[in-house]
C-alpha cells in the first residue's frame, strides 16, 4: 500500500485497502474558511434539527476571505460563525487576520502525518505535503457526517506517480513546474487519483515548497495529492511543535516499497520555463511567451499559493531598490501573521514599501475579491493566487493570470507581463 | 480694519483688500481636492460638457476611501479617475495605496498657510492645521470649481477658543475636542471660522493640531486655524516645493471675534462620545466597562505616526482581550513607513492587532463593518447610525490612548492609569 491507502485503511479499521474499495473512515480535523463555515453552520442549523456535534476539538474555523468586513452582510456572516462556534464550544476559530487557512492550520501544527483531514475548501489537499491525507468536501457533507459523526466515506482512489528530475533553470520556482504539471494533464487529467509527487527534484525542495504540488492537485481533479513521507516531512512537522509542551504523537506512513501506480509520467524540471495560467482557467497554462508583453494594472504576490516568507524574499530580493511601473499596484499578501511579522522585522516589507508595494492584512487576499481585488472591465491583474476564473475578480471580462512570485515582481517592475529571466536579481 | 485669518485669506483669494462677516466673495482656492469621489465630478463635468480645466495645477485627487476596489463598480469608478488625472495630467494624483487624502496632502507639502483648499470631504477643515483655510464642498461644486477655479463663499464671523494649561497624563487633543463638541454642541460654530489661540498651543504638535482642526468641524465650523507658528514652519519647510512660498497669515491684534472662550486644559478628563452623535459626549467615568467588540485606531483624526506612537506604547508587551478584534489603519504610505521602521508596526501586531494597509479605511465603512448588536470603539471623528455597518451596531469615539487601554480589558477603559 502506499501513504493514501494506508491512512484510509487504518482510519476506516481495516488491514488493508484497494482502490476502488469505499470506506468509512475517521475524520481528524474539519477545516471551513469564512465563506464555508458560514454555510455549514446554516445546513447544520436549518437542515439537521436536534444534531450535535460529535467533537468539537475536530472543528477549525479560519477567517482569510475577510481581513476586516467590507459589508454588513459579510460582518454578519461573522458574526454568526463566532456565535456557533461559542455556542458548540468550538475553541479552533481563527479571527479575521490570522491569515490563509490552510497556512494558519499548518502552522498552529493542528495536522500530524496519518491523519484524515477534510476540509469545505478544494485546496486541502495540501496536508499530503506533511504525510496526511487532506481533500475537500461539499458542505452538506461536511455537516452531516463530518460534523454529527466525525466520519467521512471514501472510495480508495488509484494513485498517478509523478517523477520529477533535473534541476530548474535559476529563475523557474516551484510555482512554474507545479503549475506546468497542471498544464501537461488537463484540469479533468486525474479525476479521483491521488496523486504522488515524487523523484529527485521534489525531495529537494523544502516542505513549504512540495506543499505548492498537492495545493494544486484539485486544479487536474485529483481527490488527493502527497509527497511520500520521509526525513524531511518529520523535521518539518516536529519544528511546528517546537515551543509546545506536549507534542502529539504520530507516526510516518510512507509507501511500501511495492506499490502499484495507475500511471507514471516523467517531468524532466530542467526543460520548463517561467509557466503563467492565463484566462480563463487554471488549466490554460502557457510557457511564458505566450503571454509577454500584456500589460497589467494589478499585481499580487499573496493568497493559499503565494504569500509565504519565500515568496515575499523572492519579491523582495526582484524590487530592492527599484520601483514599480508607475501604472502597476502592487498588493503583498502575507500567508499569516508568523510571516507577516517576520517579513516586518527581515526589513523586507520596508524594501517592498520603497518600491511602491502596498502590504495587507494575513488574508487569502485577493481571492473572490471581498476586501480587495476587484478588477474594473479591461483591467488585467497577474497574481501568486490559485484561481483565475471570470469574474472571481471584480468584472467577468477583466483578466487574471497567475504565476510565480518572481514572474510577478518581474511584471509588476515593467507594467506588463515580463520573463524573470530577463531580470537582474540582487 | 483688523482682520481674523479667514477674513485675510478670503480676502486675498478674491482680489479684495478686506472682507467683512456675511459679505459674499467669489473666491478661487488654491486647490481643490477630490477623494474618491473624484468620478463623480468628473460625470458631472461631462453632463455640463466641460473640456476645460481652469488649471490643472489646483486639482488634487486622492484615492482614500474603499482602498483599494472590493467590487466591480468602485474598481470602474475609480479608474474613471484614474484616467481623468491622466488625460488632464493631475501631478497631484495619489492612487490607493497612498492613504488619507488630507494627511497626503500635507505631508507632500501641497497645503501651506494662507491656502483657500476646498475638497469632496467635510473633514477639510483639517488644513487649518497648518495655518490654510480648509472648507468641505459637494462633488457638483467640485466640477464647477475644476472648470471656472471659483467658488462664491459668505464670509464666516469667528470664534476664538483659547487653551491655557496643560493635559494631564493619558489626556490629549481628542479629549479636548470630544469636550468641545459636547460642551458647545453639534451646530455651536456653525457656519464659523474657529481660531485657536492660548499659552497652550506652541507646545501643541502639528499631530495634535491636525486631530483639533479636523474634528472642530463636528460643531458646524466652517473653517478652522491653528495660527502659523515655528512649529509649524519646522515641519512644513522640508515638504514644501518652494519653501519661499511660505508666508504665514494671523489675525490682527484688534481683529474682531464674536465670541472668546477659554479653556484648562489641565482641567480636562478622557472623554467618550457615544452613539449615535459625536456631540453625546461623556467623561470616561461615566461610560467606562462598556463591553466592545471591535477597536479601531485609524482616520484623518487620529490614524497619524503619534496616535500609533500613543497606542503602541500601551500595548507593548501586552495582549489584547480574546474577545475583542484591534483594526489598525494607518492613515498614509508615509505613516506605516515610519511605524515599520521604528518597530511601532511590530508592537501593535503583537499585541494581537490587525494592520491593514493604509487609507480611510473602518471610518468610511471599508472594512470593519459591523453586524447587528455589536459595539466599536474608535479613534475616528464620527459615530453616526450605520456608519460603520449595522444600522443596529453602535460606536463610542475616543482617543487613541483610550482605545489602547480599552482593547486590552474587552471594555471602556481609562488610559490614565497607563501614564
Amino acid at each position: 500500500m502506499n501513504m493514501v491507502e494506508k491512512i484510509l485503511a487504518r482510519k476506516s479499521g481495516q488491514q488493508s485497502v484497494t482502490p476502488g474499495d469505499v470506506v468509512l473512515a475517521d475524520i481528524d480535523l474539519m477545516l471551513m474558511h469564512d465563506l464555508s463555515a458560514n454555510f455549514v453552520m446554516k445546513v447544520f442549523e436549518n437542515e439537521m434539527e436536534g444534531a450535535s456535534i460529535a467533537d468539537p476539538s475536530k472543528l477549525v474555523f479560519a477567517f482569510d476571505h475577510n481581513f476586516a468586513p467590507a459589508t454588513r452582510d459579510a460582518a454578519e456572516a461573522l458574526a454568526a460563525v463566532r456565535r456557533f462556534a461559542k455556542k458548540h464550544k468550538v475553541k479552533n476559530l481563527f479571527d479575521s487576520g490570522c491569515g490563509s487557512i490552510h497556512h494558519v492550520v499548518m502552522e498552529a501544527g493542528l495536522v500530524t502525518p496519518g491523519m484524515i483531514v477534510i476540509g469545505c475548501d478544494s485546496h486541502s489537499p495540501i496536508y499530503g505535503a506533511i504525510g496526511a491525507f487532506g481533500t475537500g468536501v461539499g458542505n452538506n457533507s461536511m455537516a452531516a457526517l463530518g460534523f454529527t459523526q466525525n466520519k467521512g466515506w471514501f472510495k480508495v482512489p488509484e494513485t498517478i506517480k509523478i517523477h520529477f528530475h533535473g534541476t530548474p533553470m535559476a529563475t523557474v520556482q516551484p510555482r512554474d513546474i507545479s503549475q506546468f504539471l497542471v498544464g501537461k494533464l488537463g484540469e479533468d487529467g486525474a479525476i479521483y487519483k491521488a496523486l504522488e509527487y515524487a523523484g529527485p527534484y521534489i525531495e529537494s525542495l523544502d516542505v513549504n515548497d512540495r506543499a505548492l504540488f498537492p495545493l494544486q492537485a484539485i486544479d487536474v481533479g485529483g481527490k488527493c495529492g502527497f509527497v511520500n513521507p520521509d526525513e524531511k516531512t518529520l523535521r518539518h512537522v516536529r519544528q511546528l511543535f517546537g515551543a509546545r509542551a506536549s507534542a502529539p504523537e504520530f507516526e510516518l506512513l510512507p509507501n511500501d516499497p511495492d506499490c502499484r501506480y495507475a500511471d507514471i509520467i516523467d517531468i524532466d524540471v530542467s526543460r520548463i520555463e517561467p509557466q503563467v495560467a492565463c484566462p480563463p482557467t487554471v488549466g490554460n497554462v502557457k510557457p511564458i511567451d505566450a503571454v509577454v508583453g500584456t500589460p497589467i494594472n494589478v499585481a499580487e504576490a499573496g493568497g493559499s499559493t503565494g504569500g509565504r516568507l519565500s515568496d515575499i524574499r523572492a519579491l523582495a530580493r526582484c524590487l530592492a531598490n527599484r520601483r514599480i511601473h508607475p501604472d502597476v499596484r502592487l498588493q503583498v499578501v502575507p500567508a499569516s501573521r508568523d510571516i507577516y511579522l517576520a517579513a516586518l522585522k527581515e526589513g523586507l516589507f520596508e524594501t517592498l514599501h520603497l518600491a511602491g508595494a502596498n502590504i495587507f492584512p494575513p488574508s487569502a487576499g485577493s481571492n473572490q475579491a471581498f476586501n480587495m481585488g476587484a478588477l474594473a472591465e479591461d483591467e488585467v491583474m497577474i497574481s501568486t493566487q490559485a484561481r483565475n476564473f471570470p469574474g472571481r475578480n471584480g468584472h467577468p471580462k477583466a483578466r487574471h493570470f497567475l504565476a510565480s512570485a518572481l514572474t510577478v515582481a518581474a511584471s509588476a517592475l515593467a507594467g506588463k507581463i515580463t520573463d524573470p529571466r530577463t531580470l537582474e536579481v540582487q | 480694519m483688523s482682520q481674523t485669518i479667514a477674513e485675510k485669506i478670503l480676502a486675498a483669494k478674491a482680489g479684495l483688500d478686506r472682507v467683512t462677516p456675511g459679505q459674499i466673495v467669489d473666491a478661487y482656492p488654491d486647490l481643490v481636492m477630490s477623494h474618491t469621489a473624484t468620478w463623480r465630478s468628473v460625470s458631472v463635468m461631462k453632463k455640463i460638457g466641460a473640456k476645460h480645466l481652469y488649471d490643472p495645477n489646483r486639482l488634487a485627487i486622492v484615492l482614500d476611501h474603499i482602498s483599494p476596489a472590493k467590487t466591480e463598480k468602485y474598481a470602474s469608478d475609480q479608474q474613471t479617475s484614474r484616467n481623468f488625472a491622466r488625460e488632464y495630467g493631475i501631478e497631484k494624483f495619489y492612487d490607493v495605496d497612498a492613504g488619507i487624502a488630507h494627511l497626503v496632502l500635507m505631508e507632500n507639502g501641497h497645503v501651506k498657510p494662507g491656502d483657500l483648499i476646498v475638497g469632496t470631504d467635510s473633514h477639510c477643515t483639517i488644513y487649518g492645521a497648518l495655518g490654510a483655510l480648509g472648507s468641505g464642498i459637494g462633488y457638483t461644486e467640485v466640477a464647477s470649481v475644476w472648470v471656472t477655479g471659483k467658488l462664491w463663499m459668505k464670509v464666516p464671523t469667528t470664534i476664538k477658543l483659547i487653551l491655557n494649561g496643560r493635559f494631564a497624563p493619558g489626556v490629549s487633543a481628542k479629549d479636548l475636542m470630544l469636550h468641545l463638541i459636547g460642551t458647545l454642541g453639534a451646530d455651536g460654530c456653525g457656519y464659523k471660522s474657529v481660531e485657536f489661540d492660548g499659552s497652550a498651543l506652541p507646545e501643541m504638535s502639528i499631530s495634535e493640531r491636525m486631530t483639533m482642526a479636523n474634528l472642530a468641524m463636528e460643531m458646524g465650523s466652517k473653517c478652522v486655524f491653528i495660527p502659523p507658528d515655528e512649529k509649524t514652519r519646522e515641519w512644513l519647510l522640508p515638504r514644501l516645493k518652494d519653501p519661499a512660498s511660505y508666508r504665514p497669515v494671523v489675525a490682527d491684534q484688534n481683529a474682531v471675534y464674536e465670541q472668546s472662550i477659554e479653556i484648562d486644559l489641565s482641567k480636562l478628563t478622557p472623554m467618550i462620545a457615544c452613539p449615535h452623535q459625536v456631540e453625546n459626549t461623556k467623561p470616561i467615568a461615566e461610560v467606562m466597562g462598556t463591553r466592545i467588540d471591535q477597536a479601531f485606531l485609524g482616520s484623518c483624526a487620529n490614524g497619524k505616526y503619534e496616535d500609533l506612537v500613543v497606542a503602541a506604547n500601551i500595548l507593548a508587551g501586552r495582549k489584547i482581550d480574546p474577545r475583542v478584534r484591534l483594526i489598525v489603519t494607518p492613515g498614509s504610505k508615509q505613516i506605516m513607513l515610519e511605524a515599520m521602521r521604528s518597530g511601532v508596526l511590530a508592537t501593535l501586531i503583537e499585541s494581537g492587532a490587525l494592520v491593514t494597509n493604509p487609507g480611510c479605511g473602518a471610518c468610511a465603512g471599508d472594512g470593519g463593518t459591523m453586524a447587528d448588536g455589536e459595539v466599536s470603539l474608535s479613534t475616528a471623528n464620527r459615530n453616526f447610525v450605520g456608519r460603520m455597518g449595522s444600522n443596529k451596531s453602535s460606536i463610542y469615539l475616543s482617543s487613541p490612548a483610550t482605545l489602547a487601554a480599552s482593547a486590552l480589558k474587552g471594555v471602556i477603559a481609562d488610559p490614565r492609569e497607563f501614564f
